[in-house]
């Protein structure tokens, strides 16, 4: 880490911009698996088009030296949540699959991310590179429903059999909350001289369902 | 050619095989089981005395945080984070919190970040000594649980007199640790946060849990029988350990030498002298010989920050309702039972729009099918104790 | 023995069956999560809950007399439960300790776990807390033997087949 303090200083003294101390790491790693680099806080993301996914993580293993799989997961950016705090503005919708990789001498990391459509998220999967990601790719599958091309046993890891729905998506309900939105919420009377308008606070009245 | 151990093991079920003709049966482990673990479920395919295919089933403990995190806000979603690994109660929250102050770019105060390291070092003892209370009595020792465990309720007393919990202590806020008096941004130059004699006990404390390292390394480690069932048990070479994602004790004891403290600068670990302790073999052993070499760094690194804890304030000025802006992050920590990390997507809302959990003991267990290849079955208990994971970590 | 299920006993009878088995509890430890490291704690040398006379780790729920459902109840988890339940032979007492097997706890809107051991099967005790202090664990066992002594023995003989609430 001591070079990338140098070439931190150096910049801050003259130039305007600052450089960021891993951007040379970054722009060194999307070269090498001909994706596009981005820095945020302090998290180098590569992101790399679907269908070369399995060749970026053989890349990052034998040439980069990034041979730690740390996890691989995925996100939903969709414009509509049924549970949870909605985007403020609206993106495209897509499903984006996030791997992350490190090396073990340095400590030096990267996200390697790709976008796969909504409806019928395939891609293939890594398990003959990094083995570790056998049961983070069940785990991916059963969350939110992404299909792993050549995986050896895509059945559920974490729910009971016979399971129905992908619970990580945004579509998916937490009929609890449905019920009763937040037990604090609701435990407001009004006072005896103050309005008497029949029920509480802004609980949705569940004897006068919609439609 | 001379006849060793495994010449003569060999031979003997040979000849017993040709004899027998038998098949192989299914023997299924859990979910209910009187370890510590928790509710895991093995399905080991076995011939004779060797199982061949173990298949670990989890999901017992599933209880949906990354949905759950969903719909909380950022203070809520720091009280259920801790019971995340529920051994080491404090140091989950860590790289949570640091996520967040991160993307809002806050600068921590060094009193606060202070008593950070010591609760966290305070954690792994705890998580290391109920490990030395719980591998032994599965080997079949039966002592060192009630030597361990008492140790550990000094430390916990000092957990909670700081923090109020044993080992869910909720003590972080964004931007510092808990405030004395009530509201968050009140700035006060003499903070009564840490609890009169704290110090003193702490020190105490500390030089007990050193004295009672050396009485585990005359039990256990002196122990032959011990010897036998954990040398040369379960090894696990480094390169397929980093592919699998193995990391923490397990990762160290087979020679790597890594340690995310020494990396990543989410506390000040720069500031104290101590090392990194790392393994030979990567068996069974090794495994456990670094976490009691771990528990005798944590107890020095307390000893050297209690006498350079810093005064000041304990958290940065933040709003009263708290809205991360738009980021995205992955912050990670060297829990106690490894890496443990947070991938946090946020998006100026009251909450988070998804947190992903990097849990250490999921990958640690993902490698239990490659580890017991060809091991006997008491050898399957030796090697799960020795990987120490706990179910809520796998699950979460 | 028929004459319990059909008379009763008479009082000092009665007095001695229930001290008898209020005083030799064989705890079947059914620790799940965060607060079965309180039960350990529970039975380590500080808290120590062997001297009413509990004993931990039986061989196997057979001979067992009282469950201590310690931790969060999860969907997949709970035929289980179930089924070691059943094989506990009678009397038999069940405590639930912690708030995720008293109601779900903080997982109240979680999609896998239930909303309370009760759902499962009969609860005797409630020890609220996440998780409860040892103390408070010791008490709640303290508050069953206090039960058990004022129980009505045939009563507790013909209730055999009881349904889950």
């Amino acid at each position: 880490m001591t070079s990338n303090q140098s070439d931190l200083t150096n910049e801050a003294t003259g130039t305007e911009t600052t450089v960021h101390p891993l951007q040379e790491f970054a722009d060194g790693v999307a070269a090498a698996v001909g994706g596009v680099a981005e820095i945020t806080v302090g998290t180098v993301k590569v992101k790399v088009p679907a269908d070369r996914w399995v060749e970026t993580h053989r890349i990052a293993r034998d040439d980069l030296g990034l041979g730690f799989f740390s996890f691989l997961s995925a996100i939903e950016w969709a414009n509509e949540v049924s549970v949870g705090y909605p985007l403020s503005e609206p993106v495209e919708e897509r499903i984006e699959v996030i791997s992350t990789l490190g090396d073990l001498s340095e400590g030096k990391r990267v996200t390697f991310s790709t976008d796969l459509p909504l409806d019928s998220p395939r891609i293939q999967s890594i398990v003959e590179v990094f083995p570790g990601a056998n049961w983070h790719e069940r785990e991916a599958h059963e969350m939110f429903g992404i299909v792993f091309e050549g995986h050896p046993n895509l059945v559920h890891l974490y729910l009971p059999d016979g399971f129905m729905g992908h619970p990580l998506r945004k579509s998916f309900p937490l009929l609890s909350r449905e019920v009763k939105p937040w037990p604090g919420d609701v435990d407001v009377e009004a006072m005896p001289g103050e309005a008497q308008s029949g029920g509480g606070s802004d609980e949705p009245s569940t004897e006068n369902p919609e439609a | 050619m001379s006849m060793d151990a495994d010449t003569i093991r060999h031979l003997s079920e040979v000849s017993v095989s040709v004899e027998l003709q038998t098949e192989d049966m299914i023997l299924n482990i859990g979910p209910q089981h009187p370890s510590t673990h928790g509710v895991l479920r093995l399905v080991a395919r076995v011939d004779g005395e060797r199982a061949f295919d173990v298949q670990p089933v989890i999901g017992y403990m599933h209880r949906g945080y990354e949905k759950l995190a969903e719909v909380r806000t950022y203070p809520q979603i720091t009280t259920i984070v801790n019971r995340i690994d529920w051994v080491s109660g404090y140091a989950n929250e860590i790289p949570f919190i640091v996520a967040c102050e991160k993307i809002m770019e806050l600068e921590v105060p060094p009193r606060a970040q202070y008593i950070r390291l010591i609760l966290t070092e305070m954690a792994r003892i705890c998580s290391h000594l109920v490990f030395m209370a719980s591998y032994p009595l599965e080997l079949g020792a039966a002592s060192p649980l009630f030597f361990a465990l008492r140790e550990r309720e000094r430390v916990l007393d000092l957990l909670e007199g700081v923090t109020g919990g044993r080992f869910h202590p909720n003590f972080n806020r964004i931007g510092g640790v808990k405030p004395a008096y009530g509201s968050g941004s009140q700035t006060r130059k003499l903070v009564q946060d840490l609890p009169a004699g704290f110090y003193r006990d702490t020190r105490a404390a500390m030089s007990r849990v050193l004295e009672v390292c050396e009485e585990l390394d005359d039990l256990v480690a002196g122990n032959e029988i011990i010897h036998v069932r954990t040398k040369g048990v379960g090894v696990l070479p480094p390169d397929v350990a980093a592919s699998y994602g193995v990391s923490g004790p397990n990762l160290r004891a087979s020679g790597v030498d890594f340690d995310l403290r020494k990396v990543e600068d989410y506390l000040p670990y720069d500031d104290l002298d101590w090392n990194v302790v790392t393994g030979t073999n990567g068996d069974c052993y090794d495994r456990w010989w670094c976490r009691l070499q771990e528990i005798r760094e944590s107890a020095k690194m307390i000893q050297q920050a209690i006498d350079n804890v810093p005064t000041g304030p304990i958290q940065a000025k933040v709003p009263k309702v708290i809205k991360v802006p738009k980021g995205e992050t992955y912050v990670r920590a060297e829990n106690p039972k490894g890496e443990m990390g947070y991938y946090l997507v946020t998006d100026g809302g009251n909450g988070p729009y998804r947190v992903k959990i990097r849990s250490a003991s999921f990958s640690n267990l993902s490698i239990l099918p490659w580890v017991l290849e060809g091991a006997m079955i008491p050898d399957i208990i030796a090697i799960m104790g020795s990987l120490d994971f706990v179910l809520g970590d796998v699950d979460r | 023995m028929g004459v319990i299920q059909k008379f009763g006993a008479p009082k000092p009878v009665s007095w001695l069956l229930n001290w008898s088995r209020k005083y030799s509890l064989w705890l079947f430890q059914f620790g799940l999560a965060c607060c079965a490291i309180e039960l350990m704690a529970a039975s380590s040398p500080r808290y120590d809950f062997m001297r009413f006379g509990i004993i931990p780790l039986p061989a196997s729920p057979r001979q067992s007399d009282l469950m201590v459902v310690a931790g969060t109840v999860t969907d997949k988890m709970a035929p289980s439960i179930r089924r070691l339940y059943d094989q506990m032979p009678e009397p038999k007492y069940v405590i639930s300790m912690g708030s995720c097997a008293n109601c779900g706890g903080p997982y109240w809107d979680s999609y896998s776990v239930t909303k309370g051991v009760d759902q499962i099967i009969p609860v005797d005790v409630y020890v609220p807390g996440c998780p409860p202090r040892p103390e408070a664990l010791m008490e709640g066992i303290v508050l069953l033997q206090k039960v058990i002594q004022g129980e009505d023995v045939r009563e507790k003989w013909n209730r055999r087949d009881l349904q889950p609430v």
